[in-house]
């Protein structure tokens, strides 16, 4: 076996470890909602190839506002989808458009494009 | 000084006014004889104002008069009153309650609309009034916004306009009874400016225009895409073109040098999206398809140039580019994407149906004129003229004529249903034969159509459990197919054949390629769609996607019988003669019922229909009396009639005979007899039930097909319960249960141990009142709705037609769409399970088979392409018992 490929395998093998650290077991970066002068829980979301915040934590039973704004045209990020609060918006290229609810229950809920491309995670903490 | 005619708006001087009116401490002046004509016939009409600035500057105490809603106005009315009295300029408040309107009198100078609405708001109610976005053309100097914004607000009836310059939109809030959308558009046009339908208004259109824009892009981009191919596709295979294989390698990298840099555009332009989304998604530590086709055509590009650039670094014959990946991947996949967007939206095509059915506009009639009115400027309470053969706008009651109405767009039902006076009319049916007028009781957002719209198209954005696998495993595919590509590349490199890098990179570009984590992500999102949309159709609104799936696997249908199997209503079925009787059944049945019409007895009701269905004359009736827990005596024609139970002709002493035998035979099939004795002797029977309706035994039936257990559940005594269960074919009979233990009883029969440990999956069926704890219980919800019922919270299926067929109809759409939601997922997994390693280069070794990138692309974009497609055969889907 030459230098070269003993070479290619361990690359190999280090990018595998990239690979899996990056996008599975590195640390994501959290956003703590903070609480508005009307009581709302608001923070605004941008929409462009993923949602920036994407890791939101939100307190239960306080009434969360949601405003997402889509920066591009691809069709896929067209919806935004809350499946487990039974929750979805359209949103129009460049509008900003407001989700409201309240969560009543605690635990870590993802949110969504509606083919599932695009993903977020809304964390709701026991308040 | 200068003052406006109440009438017409014009300005004119006091003192050259054509005529002067006092009224309510008022002086009004007028430019004309017939403004004040109109004046004198509706006086206060013009004392009431609504529009807070210029309309009539000079008026100190105004009058308006405003519809809320909100809160229950009875019980919260003095916190409103009080409310509106602190205010400073206040001087009187009236609540209508019944009316739902508040009449407020007030001193224009020191508080106005705005600050009337406010305070009404603070305690939460909401002002009636409508918004209406009015487009208008053009609008490019700021300054003007405010002059509009005036002029709307100084429109009798206008409670707050806003005008955005960056829309060109006006936001109008107004009282539509007291302006109309047209003179709101005259407003506009006095200061020169062209109205026209605001865009923002139908987000269904918008969506749809969104989506022509979006394809007209993809295919440009395709299209430039795939005429950079063509020419990149000719350099790569310059051996058989004939000018290209005379060329010697330098002047051949020269023209690769040349494709190189036309592929530049198509990766940045054509294919920009993958490399933004990619770059997106990377920051957001995810990766999804976007990743991989960068990634792939990425490394095919660099690999390419590299090799022209440095030929030397590469054993001989391995330093050709392959520039034609590039170009042909991204030109395949966003036609793809092009397609897949076109597919889509067929499949949302149910929503534009239904949209579709809602009239445009309503004849009104206010003050005893007929006017066309745009739909959205209907209120509540208004009465609307309906035509023969024309929509019907919104819900209401019909107050005036009687009519067929065709309601199949909503229910199914084929039959047109007849109305008269009282009946409910729903927004969207068609009026058929006659002309009647009906008041609204539902406008906008709350009519039984807008929330059909509203509650499908929240179902079909919910999501089905076995979404979640497939959410699950997406949310680990593209990671992996990176790791995979990583270890291809070294395999074939490593133990690979000559030459082992343009190998190695080939194959590992082919399964970044392949691999479609979108199948995956749209197999069920897609077939949920077209299958809710099925539903809505056929007059089953289904709430959500987890309602969808487990209708499928329903294992036991519990059917309530008042009001599911049976009309729910008491009907006449029999009259028996005993053979001493004086009369025939007709003579019998109009002397019962002249008496019975006296009764409030619901039974009574029955018998009286019954008479008036065989064109019976009543008759008068004197010395009516109720005998409690017996019946009722009567004097009818100069007889002394009797009816009632076994009980009363006991203490009468009436000798019954064989009608005492007749009476229990009818009691056996369920029906409730009442003796009848004329003169102190035994007449007859007359017999009451409630009856099965016609298609109950039908639909029984084909559910006992489809191999699902039918048991019906009933707070009525076993005798007569199972009188109906013979009627229709059910054999399992649960009687004599208490509405509170409903609940009870379908939870035993989920856990009713059949075969195996695992729970039975029970379905309920019922009209939603006193069924809701047993429907919240069962897996699988069915509230039979009447039409206009169709918010019924507890059910997670409604059928809006009162027929059982509906439960038949939902198991058979959840069974369609759950087959074709199994057939994309399963093929969208078996594509990936096997394209992958084909594209890893599994067959090489014995077949001496690889997978060139640009099938690789062609096949990932079409899997996507496919997925729609089949979701798309949904909508042929036909169920057994059609509506046509």
């Amino acid at each position: 076996m030459s230098n070269l490929q003993i070479f290619v395998i361990l690359s190999g093998v280090v990018m595998t470890v990239l690979i899996a650290w990056y996008f599975w077991f590195a640390p994501k970066a959290q956003t703590r909602v903070a609480v508005s002068a009307s009581g709302a829980q608001e923070v605004a979301i941008t929409v462009k190839g993923g949602y920036t915040p994407d890791v939101i934590i939100v307190q239960k039973g306080r009434s969360v506002r949601l405003t997402f704004t889509r920066q591009e045209s691809s069709a896929c990020s067209e919806k935004v989808l809350f499946p487990d609060f039974n929750q979805n918006a359209l949103l129009p290229e460049g509008e900003q458009v407001t989700l409201e609810f309240t969560p009543e229950k605690s635990g870590e809920f993802g949110f969504q494009c509606q083919m599932g491309m695009l993903r977020g995670k809304l964390i709701v903490e026991e308040g | 000084m200068k003052v406006h005619d109440p009438v017409c708006g014009m300005e004119i001087e006091p003192q050259s006014a054509f005529a002067k009116r006092e009224h309510m401490g008022q002086t009004f002046y007028f430019c004309s004889q017939s403004c004040v004509d109109q004046f004198d016939k509706d006086p206060h009409r013009y004392v009431m104002t609504s529009a807070t600035t210029g309309f009539n500057p000079k008026m100190t105490l105004a009058r308006i008069e405003l519809p809320v809603s909100g809160l229950p106005l009875k019980e919260h009315s003095t916190r409103l009153e009080s409310a509106l009295r602190a205010l400073d300029g206040v001087s009187e408040v009236k609540v209508n309650a019944t009316a739902n309107r508040l009449e407020v009198q007030y001193d224009a100078q020191k508080v106005d609309v705005a600050k009337l609405v406010g305070a009404v708001k603070s305690i939460g109610f909401q002002v009636g009034g409508t918004s209406v976005k009015i487009g208008i053309e053009n609008l490019r100097c700021a300054s003007c916004v405010k002059f509009i914004e005036d002029e709307l607000k100084s429109t009798q009836g206008v409670l707050a306009a806003t005008v955005n310059i960056a829309t060109q939109e006006a936001t109008v809030d107004y009282l539509p009874q007291k302006t109309t959308l047209s003179q709101l558009n005259a407003a506009i046009e006095t200061w020169g400016y062209k109205p026209r339908p605001a865009t923002s208004d139908a987000p269904v259109d918008k969506q749809e225009e969104a989506h022509a824009n979006e394809y007209r892009k993809l295919m440009n981009k395709f299209w430039f895409a795939a005429a950079i191919s063509v020419f990149v596709m000719v350099t790569a295979y310059y051996q058989f073109v004939p000018f290209l294989r005379d060329l010697n390698m330098d002047s051949l990298r020269l023209l690769w040098g040349v494709t190189a840099l036309l592929t530049l555009p198509v990766m940045f332009w054509s294919g920009s999206d993958f490399f933004t989304g990619a770059w997106a998604a990377f920051k957001h530590r995810s990766a999804n398809m976007n990743t991989l086709i960068a990634l792939g055509t990425g490394a095919a590009w660099l690999y390419s140039t590299f090799a022209i650039l440095f030929p030397s670094v590469f054993p001989e014959g391995t330093s050709e580019p392959f520039y034609d990946v590039v170009a042909v991947v991204i030109a395949l996949v966003v036609l793809g994407q092009a397609l897949e967007l076109r597919a889509k939206g067929q499949s949302s095509s149910a929503i534009k149906k239904l949209l579709g059915l809602q009239a445009k506009t309503a004849r009104v009639i206010r003050d005893g004129k007929e006017m066309d009115l745009p739909v959205e400027e209907v209120l509540v309470g208004d009465v609307i003229q309906v035509r023969p053969g024309e929509k019907v706008p919104v819900d209401g009651v019909i107050v005036e004529g009687s009519s067929a109405v065709d309601e199949s767009m909503l229910t199914g039902e084929s039959m047109p249903a007849s109305k008269k006076m009282g009946d409910e009319v729903i927004g969207a049916t068609i009026n058929k034969t006659g002309a009647f007028k009906f008041r609204t009781t539902k406008v906008g957002k709350d009519t039984a159509l807008a929330q059909i719209v509203k509650m499908v198209q929240d179902a079909q954005n919910s999501k089905a459990p076995i979404a979640r696998l497939a959410d699950i495993v997406s949310g680990y595919f593209v990671p992996v197919v990176m790791i995979l590509a990583v270890w291809t590349f070294v395999i074939w490199f490593v133990i690979g054949p000559q030459p082992q890098f343009v190998y190695a990179l080939v194959t590992s570009v082919t399964v970044l390629i392949i691999a479609c984590p979108c199948a995956l992500g749209l197999a069920t999102p897609m077939s949920l769609m077209v299958g809710i949309g099925k539903g809505a159709e056929n007059g089953i609104l289904i709430r959500s996607g987890e309602a969808l799936q487990t209708a499928r696997a329903i294992q036991i249908v519990v059917l309530d019988k008042t009001g599911t199997i049976t009309k729910g209503k008491p009907e006449l079925t029999d009259t028996v003669t005993s053979e001493q009787s004086s009369v025939d059944s007709d003579q019998l049945l109009r002397l019962a019922a002249s008496v019975e019409k006296v009764s409030e007895h619901p039974l009574a009701q029955a018998i009286v229909e019954g008479a008036q269905a065989r064109k019976l004359e009543l008759a008068e009736v004197k010395d009516f009396e109720a005998i409690p827990g017996h019946g009722v005596s009567a004097k009818v024609e100069g007889k002394n009639i009797l009816i009632g139970n076994l009980k009363l002709m006991n203490r009468e002493k009436i000798v019954l005979g064989s009608l005492e035998e007749k009476s229990k035979s009818l009691a056996d099939d369920g029906k409730t007899p009442m003796f009848i004795a004329l003169d102190g002797r035994a007449a007859g029977i007359i017999a009451v039930a409630d009856t099965v309706k016609e298609d109950s035994a039908e639909a029984i039936l084909a559910l006992q097909n489809m191999g699902i257990e039918v048991v019906m559940i009933t707070g009525d005594n076993r005798r007569t319960a199972e009188a109906i269960a013979r009627k229709v074919g059910v054999t399992r009979v649960l009687a004599e249960v208490l509405p509170e233990d409903k609940a009870n009883e379908v939870k035993k029969l989920q856990i009713e141990n059949r075969k195996s440990k695992i729970q039975n999956v029970v379905a309920m069926v019922g009209d939603g009142i006193n069924d809701a704890p047993a429907l919240a219980q069962a897996d699988v919800g069915l509230a039979i709705g009447t039409g206009t019922d169709v918010a019924i919270e507890a059910s997670d299926i409604t059928l809006i037609k009162g027929s059982l067929k509906g439960v038949v109809t939902a198991i058979e759409v959840s069974r369609a769409t759950m087959n074709n939601i199994y057939q994309n997922l399963v093929g969208a997994f078996f594509y990936n399970v096997l394209g992958i390693p084909v594209a890893m280069g599994l067959l090489f070794p014995f077949f001496g088979l690889l997978l060139s990138p640009m099938i690789a692309g062609a096949a990932m974009a079409f899997s996507s392409v496919t997925v729609v497609a089949n979701a798309n055969r949904l909508r042929g889907f036909k169920p057994k018992f059609s509506a046509k």
